[in-house]
């Protein structure tokens, strides 16, 4: 019998790309369970990536368990709408809500995106022509600053990048690193004095009645001046009315347990699955993950002098800090300024004042998101 | 290079408009609320 061992014996067919592929992966793993970066995701994301890059296995290839996945969650963009629901049903608003002003540290902390795709625009095709980065790439890169996953893969997908797969992982992990990007950075724009800023409690809390009203008016506002953000803030503030409304507890506490975690599962391996060493291993990539850093790096940059602004229009009733929170690296981001004011001050506690900013940055990522969508088609 | 610009500054004031409108709307929606909200308390 003429074998052609070749052709089915995994093994002869490793290539280096698989092999740094299969290295890769295991350090995903490694990260999320022995480190406990961000598990939830990097655990799925690893595995989909060991599976997507074993010779012959085809888990990532047409008609594999992964293509199929891909097609039907992520092509579609189902599965980050749906994974905005559980996320919009996990959310309480009621910080904003007490703070509404830090919708605007939201808004200032989105210029890392619109920072970063500008200089991915100018090293591609905008001006050096240095890498392969078209103004739909350069916005799909720049959209790993909104700090928000799902809509990182929502806004990639739309606009059809080639580096979706590159985008979504930094957009995940560099989630996990914000409490090593953020304190530097802060300590570096605020002096000791205003990090031990104490801010004023908020007296009384907000009514069952504006809880249920905000959810509804927000998609109506957002929905009416940026309508391609419509898809991604219905699906948020539709998980938030579940929750806020009271009424319907057990669909509540399915979209933010049984949906969320499903849907997390499936888009994590997916995510994974997209990561094939041809695809994933040249320089962009590299590059990709740099802009990242410097969209979270501009990000936390603009919302602490937003931050300062307020604080002197304020009388200094504003700690500057939280203006870092405007990212919407939910609660990675108040939990780092909450720990600098205590550490600036042992009675200094920012938590709910920074989880404000925070949630505001959640609302501001996905406006931005919109926004991105719809600009780029426009100026192509 | 040009368009990356205006994409920039578009999407900044967009965003901050956006964010805005949905801030007044919510301040006038919380004066509206509170006279009924205290009427409802004191029946």
């Amino acid at each position: 019998m003429d074998l052609a061992t070749g052709e089915f014996l995994g093994f002869l067919n490793l290539s280096w790309q698989a092999v740094a592929m299969l290295v890769i992966g295991g350090v995903l793993m490694w990260l999320g369970i022995a480190k406990k970066v961000e598990p939830v995701l990097l655990v799925p994301i690893g595995f989909g990536c060991m599976l997507a890059n074993i010779p012959l296995g085809g888990a990532a290839e047409a008609g594999g368990f992964l293509a199929v996945l891909r097609e039907a969650g992520i092509h579609t963009e189902i599965f980050p709408l749906l994974i905005f629901i559980g996320i919009g049903a996990m959310i309480d608003f009621e910080p904003f809500l007490q703070r509404p002003y830090t919708i605007f540290l939201g808004a200032a902390a989105q210029f890392g995106i619109f920072g970063t795709f500008f200089l991915a625009y100018l090293l591609g095709d905008g001006w050096l022509h240095v890498l392969d980065f078209s103004l739909k790439d350069a916005a799909s890169i720049g959209i790993i600053g909104s700090a928000d996953g799902p809509t990182s893969i929502y806004v990639a997908t739309i606009l059809q990048s080639k580096y979706t797969a590159a985008i979504v992982v930094a957009a995940y992990s560099y989630m996990a690193m914000v409490p090593i990007i953020q304190p530097p950075i802060i300590k570096a724009m605020c002096s000791k004095e205003e990090r031990a800023l104490k801010m004023p409690s908020v007296a009384g809390t907000i009514s069952q009645r504006t809880k249920i009203l905000f959810p509804i008016i927000t998609v109506l506002v957002v929905g009416l001046v940026a309508p391609k953000a419509t898809p991604l803030i219905g699906c948020l503030m539709f998980g938030n009315l579940l929750r806020a409304c009271g009424v319907v507890e057990r669909l509540s506490l399915a979209a933010q347990n049984e949906l969320a975690n499903i849907v997390t599962i499936l888009l994590g391996i997916t995510v994974g699955g997209m990561m094939s060493g041809t695809e994933f291993l040249r320089p962009e990539t590299i590059l990709v993950f740099m802009l990242g850093i410097v969209a979270f790096s501009l990000n936390t940059v603009a919302g602490v002098l937003l931050g300062k602004l307020m604080s002197v229009l304020s009388g200094r009733k504003i700690n500057p800090m939280i203006g870092a929170c405007g990212i919407s690296a939910f609660p990675m981001s108040s939990r780092v300024v909450q720990k600098l004011g205590l550490e600036a001050n042992p009675y200094n506690h920012l938590l709910m004042h920074a989880a404000g900013a925070n949630v505001a940055g959640q609302i501001a990522s996905v406006v931005a998101g919109g926004v991105m969508l719809m600009l780029v088609p426009m100026f192509i | 290079m040009l368009n990356a610009l205006w994409i920039v500054l578009l999407g900044m004031a967009i965003i901050f408009a956006v964010l805005g409108i949905l801030l007044l709307v919510m301040i006038l929606l919380s004066k509206l609320l509170k006279p009924r909200e205290k009427q409802e308390k004191k029946g």
